[in-house]
């Protein structure tokens, strides 16, 4: 509860922090459509030679594209600006304002820094992905809608703990923003199914940049085709991969007071 | 330990192991692979004690470990040995009652967020350490009046002066009026005003709030307005513990004599009476070894046409200059009653 007040408080300086910069709006906007379209007219083109596309439909894939418009927007409006402030932070020597404050650092760093207009992309998903559940709606029953709720849900929290462990990073080599272009070029690989990719590739976007479990698993929750196996196991991994990152948080931290060194 | 004891630490030390580098490109490469390290003793077997109210300067030059022990006791590092308790806490446990009772105030570092109005920033605080509305409210207002804020609240960071956003910094980190302050540098780079709007806050919020305060500053004037007492130390280690008065007494065994002649210089060398400091028409400044001070003076009268002497402790800059160009100590070990009493 606390922290849901605390984050309220960031959100709405992120609308005032923005509304200083109102151009930022018009660009966000014009790049989120240039974005959309792209991925719209990549499925036209491919839905125009065939079918199925590695055993996906025209509209499940058109779900795929709101799940990764939707957690995209969740990363770069919270998570990617909170990061990329907490590494300055690390260099700059302002990390000791947040490590003095009387709250968990590690939820502190996450959310302190909003970037509302990113919030454009998942504004933008909600419609795409309203119309795909629509579309496949005769065979959408609500467990189906209970399943992709909890895909969803973990794939944001693996993307996190994911990214908080590249951020924590930074305690030992400083400079780490790199690896956030590494990984958003990564990211851009999760629009289409996984299972469209080489053995090679798939086995990348799975299990060591975790972008499979954002998009293809909550997609694939929709068209019907996820297994129990796969829910059990995406379930399992948001909350290892949250332990894990808490952990390692601990251990940067611990470094960084020289507790550890 | 003394009644009402605040911050004590005892034998605290920090060790950094720094990483060693040769200048050039070649060198720079092999780095990346195999680093050279090196141990560095930034604090080294401090010890002091500060009571309740009480507002201590903690001098030294620049790499003394003033820093290092200001951060040891507002939770930010692990000592590498030794003990330090604040209010009754182990402050590196950064227990959240520990951190709602202190606060930390860089003046070389920020934490107003940068596009958005100060009051905003405020309310973030208020946000963070859960301040009661009511409180909130009186606490902007006892600081807008002391500090003069109500013009500059409403502006974002951005737009401030140097000045007006040091006092909104430390407005920001006293809104949840805490019981023990650590102040470094809080007036650097500030104009004379400012400096000294600054320090008479400083003391208004102690005598109100009966805070415990612990700075560091480069303006003697700072530290002469406000401290009673002074810690000082260079290298790591503790050279003096105790009144402001005394440090001169103690650790600049000499005095100012200031002689005016009747009939102007005359080409005469007063440098066979002392150190030649300062002369400027007819008028000379010398400097005496304390013990030799009435012998001196006697002479300077018997021997000159003296219109007017004066004999003065050194200026306190002048005092802790002589202390840090000394290198490392030039007390020796530090007298432990000194540094336990006080």
């Amino acid at each position: 509860m606390f922290y849901l007040r605390l984050f309220a408080t960031y959100l709405r300086i992120g609308i005032l922090g923005e509304l200083e910069y109102r151009a930022n709006f018009w660009i966000s906007l014009v790049q989120s459509a240039l974005d959309l379209s792209v991925a719209l007219g990549g499925l036209a083109v491919v839905f125009s030679h065939t079918d199925t596309l590695g055993g996906w439909r025209q509209e499940e894939l058109l779900a795929l594209v709101g799940v990764y418009f939707l957690i995209g927007g969740l990363i770069r409006t919270i998570i990617r600006p909170s990061m990329t402030k907490f590494m300055e932070d690390v260099r700059q020597g302002t990390l000791d304002f947040t490590l003095t404050k009387p709250a968990d650092s590690q939820i502190l760093v996450s959310i302190q820094t909003v970037e509302i207009w990113r919030l454009v992309d998942v504004l933008i998903a909600l419609p795409v992905l309203s119309i795909a559940l629509l579309r496949l709606g005769a065979r959408l029953g609500l467990v189906d809608t209970a399943v992709f709720a909890v895909t969803l849900l973990c794939g944001g929290l693996i993307i996190y703990s994911f990214w908080l462990m590249l951020s924590t990073c930074a305690f030992w080599f400083v400079k780490v923003e790199n690896i956030q272009v590494i990984f958003m070029s990564m990211w851009q690989a999760g629009r289409w199914p996984v299972s469209i990719y080489p053995a090679w590739l798939r086995a990348v976007l799975t299990f060591l940049v975790p972008v499979a479990f954002a998009t293809t698993v909550p997609a694939s929750a929709v068209s019907g085709r996820i297994t129990g196996a796969t829910l059990v196991g995406t379930v399992a991994l948001a909350a290892a991969m949250l332990l894990v990152s808490r952990w390692f948080w601990r251990v940067g931290i611990r470094f960084y007071s020289g507790a550890s060194a | 330990m003394e009644q009402n004891s605040v911050i004590h630490i005892d034998q605290l030390s920090k060790v950094y192991t720094v990483n060693e580098r040769e200048a050039g490109l070649i060198a720079a490469m092999r780095s990346l692979v195999k680093r050279k390290t090196r141990d560095v003793k930034a604090v080294d077997a401090i010890s002091f004690t500060v009571s309740e109210g009480e507002i201590v300067g903690f001098l030294g030059p620049n790499g003394a470990g003033k820093t290092t022990t200001l951060k040891m006791l507002s939770g930010l590092l692990h000592p590498t040995d030794g003990s330090a308790s604040v209010l009754g806490y182990r402050p590196w446990e950064r227990s959240r009652d520990y951190l709602r009772r202190m606060t930390l105030v860089m003046g070389q570092r920020n934490q107003l967020l940068w596009d958005i109005p100060v009051i905003d920033t405020f309310e973030l605080n208020r946000a963070v350490y859960r301040i009661p509305e009511a409180e909130y409210r009186l606490a902007v207002e006892e600081l807008t009046e002391l500090l003069e804020l109500a013009s500059l609240l409403q502006r974002p960071t951005r737009n401030l002066s140097l000045g007006e956003r040091m006092k909104c910094e430390i407005a920001a980190a006293l809104l949840h009026r805490p019981s023990v302050l650590f102040l470094d540098e809080p007036t650097i780079g500030l104009d004379v005003t400012m400096q000294r709007r600054i320090r008479r806050f400083i003391t208004e919020y102690n005598q109100r709030t009966g805070a415990t305060v612990l700075l560091t500053s480069h303006y003697m004037a700072d530290v002469e307005a406000l401290c009673k007492r002074v810690i000082v130390i260079h290298h790591g280690k503790l050279l003096y513990d105790g009144e402001l008065t005394g440090l001169a007494d103690r650790i600049a065994p000499f005095k100012t004599v200031e002689v005016k002649l009747q009939n102007g210089l005359g080409g005469r060398p007063l440098a066979q009476y002392g150190e030649l400091v300062a002369e400027t028409e007819g008028r000379v400044t010398l400097r005496i070894p304390k013990v030799d001070t009435a012998s001196v003076t006697g002479r300077l009268l018997a021997e000159l046409d003296v219109a007017d002497l004066t004999v003065q402790d050194p200026p306190i800059e002048d005092v802790i200059e002589h202390v840090f160009s000394q290198s490392p100590s030039p007390l020796g070990d530090p007298d432990p009653q000194q540094a336990q009493s006080v």
